[in-house]
């Protein structure tokens, strides 16, 4: 954000065209702090390795003593994994979805710490706004319904989503079609484009509405009672956050609720 | 004007996405809609409704995403 800002703080703020806009990867693509050998470290892998940082110490520190009285901290991460564990993995997989809760509480915990980082002072960056993280986690996501679809079912997991047998003869072919674009490829693309798109809005959202904000008040001086604009648009912001807060959670849960139901239509293909 | 076939091929991507918006949008009120109306009548299903009806949203969003994607490769 902040080079947007100096960007910003450049142009002509007392003419009638306010400010040409600059490329927008400016504010993804974060530029180089240090190499190790070959390997460029930007801040967004610095963030990485802190979100992925604070997801262990969450659940050790959290479950380490597993008391009976639990402390504050403690209930607060035990009923973060019991949601994971009851109301997703068991809920919508069914018995056998215990198995499948410690990837799906690892990766909710990862991504709900990675989306809040667009909201956390001083970080501001979301770190699933970069494409990697999310196509990552869908390209797991994907490789584990179609493994345990091929282990539990054999061939015939395949042969039921092209050839459907629940469908008229005439139509069998269309919604095997449609059924195999859907299932093997929409899936993942789906799932990993969702996350990205809204994080990648908030962020811009975010980034334009009190960056703008903020350079109108400190243009006072130049551009006199035109800068007062500039409270509407960060007071908008401001509504903007309180909203991407919501966007944050909502889509990390919804990630991991969608990766237990593509789970569950391998374990169980009949519904 | 400098350009002016990338200006038009930005503005065409931007509009096919902007239509590609639209089922998705109608969709998706459907489905919130009646996720509404099926709260309102029976509160003690509420939590099913509120699961099926992220799962009805996510699957309607797709098209949405889908246009989302082509906007950029376009």
């Amino acid at each position: 954000m902040s080079e947007q800002l100096i960007l910003a703080s450049e142009c002509d703020v007392a003419n009638e065209v306010i400010c040409a806009p600059a490329d927008v990867k400016e504010l993804f693509e974060l530029p180089t702090i240090f190499h190790i050998g070959d390997i460029a470290i930007t801040r967004t892998i610095l963030l990485i390795f802190l979100a992925a940082f604070i997801v262990v110490a969450l659940l050790y520190f959290g479950l380490r003593k597993g008391n009976v009285i639990p402390s504050k901290f403690q209930a607060i991460v035990e009923s973060l994994v019991q949601f994971v564990r009851k109301d997703v993995a068991e809920d919508i997989i069914g018995p056998e979805g215990v198995k499948y809760a410690p990837y799906l509480t690892a990766m909710f915990l990862f991504l709900l710490v990675g989306n809040l980082f667009e909201v956390t002072p001083l970080v501001n960056f979301p770190i699933t706004s970069r494409m990697a993280i999310p196509a990552f986690l869908a390209i797991v996501t994907w490789l584990i319904f179609v493994i345990v679809g091929f282990y539990k079912n054999g061939f015939s997991y395949f042969l039921d989503i092209v050839w459907p047998k629940a469908v008229p003869i005439g139509l069998r072919w269309l919604v095997g079609l449609i059924e195999l674009f859907s299932t093997f490829l929409l899936r993942p693309l789906t799932l990993a484009v969702r996350l990205f798109a809204n994080l990648v809005a908030g962020h811009l959202m975010l980034t334009l509405l009190l960056g703008s904000g903020v350079i109108f008040i400190w243009n006072f001086a130049d551009a006199g009672a035109k800068s007062l604009v500039g409270i509407a648009w960060f007071a908008f912001g401001l509504g903007i956050y309180l909203f991407e807060i919501v966007v944050a959670v909502l889509q990390a849960y919804i990630f991991t609720l969608l990766s237990a139901v593509y789970i569950q239509s391998s374990v169980h293909p009949e519904h | 004007m400098e350009g002016s076939i990338e200006v038009l091929k930005g503005g065409l991507a931007l509009m096919g996405y902007g239509l590609a918006a639209i089922g998705p949008g109608i969709g998706i009120g459907i489905v919130v809609g009646n996720a509404i109306t099926a709260m309102a009548r029976q509160p003690e299903m509420a939590g099913t409704v509120r699961t099926t009806m992220f799962l009805g949203i996510a699957f309607t969003e797709a098209l949405a995403l889908i246009g989302f994607v082509l906007f950029f490769i376009a």
